[in-house]
């Protein structure tokens, strides 16, 4: 009976182990962390110093600019990325020739690693020499190149732009495979009512895909959030602080500052931030389990 | 992290070692060293080769560490010597001496260099500029470069302009040469670009000690900085978030007139320009101080290894005559030996003259732990902000003051 009762403990202990050993522990790390002044270079002197890491970055300019930052990059980019996924999918949802390849070819971007595809925009976005200026120059669109990368102005939604174009196949394919599991009798009842197309899409697409969609939301977000590789590739956050971000802000304090303690509260005030998304997340593939 | 070890085949049997002369029975030891080169596909297995063939009770582990604009290469370092798990000697830079000094993680070489015959090969203003502020020399030096003013030959014979001299001359010439989509000077607002600023604001009378950035000398050469995109246009408007690839491209391409880098980039460039491009040493303001960056590169052996002699045995090895020209064929810097130099024949000569005649102002940013975060986050932001019109050039100053002064 003892035996019985405990197999199935045993028999989860190795996940639980490797979950606790790749995730907790890091996480409990950060948290001691974040309560002391660690100084990487200092490592005789790590002295306790309670919530002062927190403190210093509600007082910290530069972490609510970055704050500020964070919400446009996550907003926009996900929101984007979202549209022209969920556009894409119909799109290769639809019976053509050439369908099969096209399905092949809309997953590059997201295939791609992030370094390459922010060196590959960074030049593209060249001020001198890129494509993008020198194609709207010659079509006309604008008088002399843009230094799209080095105005304030515009070097945040240029970023979010490259960004956009590295998530959308995440979405595309998520809604394709959505599209596919949708019975087709759905559609059919939905002819005989006589139903027009978009009443097709209003009634019967977006309400089948409502599950998949939020899913995929949920996470895109906790992870557009969290990436900073594209940011730091093309830009290290400049010009100035134009593109920095709150993970990117942690990143530099940390491995540029060596400011171990500083740069994992906020990291951990980002977590806190990420929560709302994190617990609607958790409690939707719950549910998802529990059905 | 990419690794590549040149441990070969078994290990051979205990040999006859000896430090400075002096004969010694050792068992077999292997030291871990770390490298990082700009082209990955150079590789010292040669050199190790060589080193063991001539010291046969000592194998070299040798470990490519990515570089990441330095960040990357000391992050991994910080981290292993907190860790435990340091290698026993490491290429180093000297802006990062001062850190690694707060960690006593830095061997003294002073007694081992004192009976090193290879000491003398090195020229004495090299052994000061590597030398710590405590005095004591942890750095062996294994190459270096000086950064100088590369300009467009072809362009400056258009503007008929001469390679400036001094401040006002450089200004001359940037206004002259800059028409339509051509600049006067490409600048790197980006990361590792302070060195073009220091070259303008340190020799116009900035200091690093305390109150030397906010100084009535030092906030008006700044202000003239500031002023040459601002007022006078003379660099790219993407000249604020440039980086190295920028500035050369740029320059081959003959968007800019004129830039500073050093004799790293001259084989590029002339494969690319031929005659069209040459060096002079960077300009001076109008007292005569000029300020240029000594680029340096050195070994050190960290206190933690169980193998010190061994350690300073092969970094002694690579600082030495012949050895130190090979080395320097993958890195595509400057010899640190006195007998390597004088049959240099890596470079162009004009480059490597104007290497040398740069030397007098060569100069180092200060030996301060909070020096690397000024290179990498407190210049760029703020000269970012400062180029773009966001803060004022007298701001910038304040900010930079605040980071080393509190």
């Amino acid at each position: 009976m003892t035996l019985n009762r405990l197999t199935p403990y045993a028999m989860l202990a190795p996940a639980v182990l490797v979950t606790a050993a790749i995730i907790f522990v890091p996480v409990g790390r950060t948290l001691v962390l974040s309560l002391h002044d660690a100084v990487l270079f200092r490592p005789h002197a790590v002295p306790f110093v309670g919530f002062r890491n927190y403190g210093r970055a509600l007082a910290d300019e530069v972490f609510w600019i970055s704050a500020g930052h964070s919400l446009t990059w996550v907003v926009l980019a996900v929101s984007l990325q979202f549209l022209l996924g969920f556009v894409t999918a119909l799109l290769l949802h639809r019976s053509f020739w050439w369908r099969g390849v096209a399905r092949a070819l809309v997953v590059i971007p997201w295939a791609l690693p992030s370094v390459i595809i922010g060196l590959m925009w960074t030049w593209m976005y060249d001020f001198n020499l890129g494509v993008l200026n020198d194609a709207l120059v010659r079509f006309g669109l604008i008088d002399k190149p843009i230094a799209w990368l080095a105005n304030p102005d515009l070097a945040l939604y240029a970023v979010i732009l490259t960004l956009t174009w590295q998530g959308f196949p995440f979405f595309a394919v998520v809604i394709l495979a959505g599209l596919q599991a949708i019975p087709a009798e759905l559609y059919e009842a939905a002819d005989i009512d006589g139903a027009n197309a978009w009443q097709r899409l209003r009634y019967v697409t977006i309400p089948s895909l409502a599950g998949v969609m939020a899913t995929a939301l949920l996470l895109r977000t906790i992870w557009v959030a969290n990436s900073l590789d594209v940011i730091l590739v093309m830009t290290g956050g400049g010009p100035g602080l134009a593109t920095h971000t709150l993970p990117l802000y942690a990143f530099l304090r940390a491995y540029s500052g060596m400011e171990f303690g500083y740069g994992a509260a906020l990291a951990v005030l980002l977590t806190l931030a990420l929560l709302a998304v994190v617990v609607a997340y958790v409690a939707r593939a719950v549910r998802e389990a529990g059905q | 992290m990419k690794r590549r070890q040149f441990l070969a085949g078994a290990a051979s049997t205990v040999a006859a070692s000896s430090v400075a002369g002096r004969a010694q029975a050792q068992a077999p030891v292997t030291i871990r060293w770390w490298y990082h080169f700009d082209n990955p596909q150079h590789s010292p297995a040669e050199l190790v080769a060589k080193f063991e063939r001539e010291n046969p009770g000592i194998k070299v582990q040798a470990e490519s560490v990515p570089w990441g604009g330095g960040n990357d290469y000391y992050t991994r370092l910080f981290a292993a010597l907190v860790a435990g798990n340091a290698p026993d000697c490491a290429m180093v830079k000297l802006n990062n001496q001062a850190r690694l000094l707060e960690m006593r993680a830095l061997e003294p070489l002073d007694a081992r260099l004192a009976s090193w015959s290879g000491r003398g090969d090195i020229p004495d203003n090299i052994w000061t500029l590597t030398k710590a502020t405590d005095g004591k020399q942890y750095f062996l030096p294994v190459q270096y470069v000086v950064l100088y003013l590369y300009y467009r030959t072809d362009l400056f014979q258009r503007a008929n302009v001469a390679p400036p001299r001094t401040f006002e001359q450089f200004l001359a010439a940037a206004k002259a040469t800059t028409s339509g989509d051509v600049w006067g000077f490409g600048m790197r607002g980006g990361a590792g670009g302070h060195d073009h600023w220091a070259s303008f604001v340190l020799a116009g009378g900035a200091s690093f000690d305390k109150g030397g950035m906010v100084s009535a000398q030092a906030l008006a050469a700044n202000r003239w900085f500031v002023d040459l995109a601002r007022t006078h246009k003379v660099f790219p408007p993407s000249a604020a978030n440039d980086g190295f690839r920028q500035i050369v491209d740029n320059f081959k391409a003959g968007r800019s007139a004129m830039t500073i880098h050093h004799i790293g980039s001259a084989n590029e460039m002339v494969g690319a320009l031929g005659d069209k491009v040459s060096a002079v040493p960077v300009p001076r303001a109008a007292d005569g101080r000029g300020w240029t960056s000594f680029g340096d590169e050195s070994n050190a052996v960290f206190a933690g290894s169980r193998n010190k002699d061994a350690a300073f045995r092969w970094i002694a090895f690579l600082s030495t005559g012949a050895n130190n020209v090979e080395f320097n064929r993958f890195t595509g810097q400057l010899t640190v030996t006195k007998s390597g130099a004088a049959g240099w024949s890596l470079h162009p000569k004009r480059f490597v003259d104007a290497t040398f005649d740069s030397v007098p102002i060569a100069a180092v940013l200060p030996d301060h732990s909070k020096t690397a975060d000024f290179t990498r986050t407190v210049w760029p932001q703020n000269m970012q902000r400062a180029l773009l019109g966001q803060i004022g050039a007298d701001e910038m100053m304040q900010a930079i003051e605040k980071h080393f002064h509190g």
